[in-house]
């Protein structure tokens, strides 16, 4: 692992933590949150070796960390949704908006149409894999539910 | 049983405040109304409004809406509104008690604001590091940061459109940007103002819209994902309108 790749996951961790504080996230909550952020980045780097695509890695990456998150909020007993989006901060496309963003006021049509398209892939895979991972949830845990009380409807 | 219906609504009302995603909401609301006893409940929620009717066992029914305002996003506040409700599912409160449990879930100290400055800061220098920037950005973006806030704090009190606010925002992080390029102190804009706008752009709110849609409260997604839309425009517009001016002026 490089230096620059440390620093990135590293810096990663600092800003998911304040997001955290920002949004008033206290004690074991914080530290379940600020670990999400830096595992997230983490299993990025570690699946860039292995898959070259980015965009799959985002989604891998958003599923497996939402699920964290998931497993997470119901062992501390707290909402997930809070939870799920601040671990995944790293994973905000916000350099390729900017580009975006800026090659849009260049005029510069090719560039920004590349990087829109990119902006938005990344974009669907980080939702679809937290969508995913909510939906896999409930499965299992309306099923535990039925297990418990077979009276019971979910 | 008024009392109780009144409650519930408050509490309902609170964790729309506080941030918590509609479908989470509706149920919360749900289940105290059939802890309650009533035989059949609906409930209609967006982020901005709620609608519930319920129905007693001796034929009479009651409904109460709210216009829901003032969101600001309180993880606290959300997880102890949770606990509440599920306390009141669990065992049978009094009118009193419930207001009191949630006078005392409501009654979180807000952010201090040198906290909230920190933080800001801390956000704007860590992604610009992350982002790919050098030492010298990281610092550079770690002032612009805290400025930007210090910015929108200030104009806080006279606008409250969150909307111009991000626009405004943006608008600080940019001019800053440039004014540090001209002072030579770094080469180029675009790491610090990556850095910064990640404290700007909606990434969380596209999130919540695109879960919401998803897991079919298709009117609450589609307001979010509306202004989650806005939000883009109004930062788009801010880091324009400085590039524009500075080309005209420089």
């Amino acid at each position: 692992m490089t230096i620059t790749e440390i620093a990135q996951i590293l810096s990663g961790f600092v800003g998911t933590l304040c997001f955290g504080i920002l949004f008033r996230i206290r004690g074991w909550r914080l530290c379940a949150v600020s670990l999400g952020g830096l595992l997230s980045w983490f299993l990025f780097v570690i699946l860039n070796r292995w898959i070259p695509n980015e965009v799959v890695n985002y989604f891998i990456v958003a599923l497996v960390i939402s699920l964290y998150n998931e497993i997470m909020a119901r062992v501390l007993k707290t909402p997930t949704t809070m939870f799920v989006t601040t671990s995944l901060i790293p994973l905000i496309p916000g350099g390729s908006l900017y580009y975006t963003m800026a090659y849009a006021f260049e005029g510069n049509r090719e560039h920004f149409l590349e990087k829109a398209i990119y902006t938005l892939q990344l974009a669907s895979a980080l939702a679809l894999g937290i969508i995913l991972a909510a939906t896999l949830t409930k499965i299992v845990c309306n099923f535990l539910a039925a297990r418990k009380s077979p009276d019971a409807h979910a | 049983m008024e009392e109780l219906f009144t409650c519930v609504m408050d509490i309902g009302e609170q964790m729309l405040i506080a941030g918590a995603e509609v479908h989470r909401v509706e149920d919360s609301v749900g289940r105290m109304c059939r802890a309650f006893g009533y035989h059949r409940t609906d409930v209609f929620i967006i982020t901005s409004s709620m609608v519930v009717t319920v129905y007693t066992d001796d034929g009479s029914w009651m409904t109460q809406t709210r216009r829901v305002s003032g969101i600001s996003t309180d993880s606290e506040k959300l997880h102890r509104l949770n606990q509440l409700s599920r306390d009141i599912c669990s065992r049978p409160m009094t009118a009193q008690q419930i207001r009191d449990g949630l006078a005392a879930a409501v009654d979180v100290s807000s952010l201090p604001f040198l906290s909230d400055l920190l933080c800001c800061a801390v956000i704007a220098g860590a992604f610009t590091l992350f982002f790919g920037g050098g030492v010298t950005e990281m610092i550079v973006s770690f002032f612009v940061g805290a400025l930007t806030r210090i910015g929108s704090f200030a104009a806080e009190r006279a606008i409250a459109n969150r909307i111009f606010l991000k626009f405004l925002s943006t608008l600080i992080a940019t001019a800053l940007a440039f004014l540090a390029v001209r002072l030579g102190w770094i080469p180029s804009v675009d790491k610090i103002i990556i850095g910064n706008i990640m404290s700007l752009i909606p990434g969380i709110g596209l999130t919540n819209a695109l879960r919401d849609l998803f897991t079919g409260d298709s009117i609450a997604g589609i307001l979010r994902f509306t202004e989650t839309m806005l939000t883009a425009l109004a930062i788009a517009a801010g880091y324009f309108l400085v590039v524009i001016l500075g080309g005209v002026l420089v």
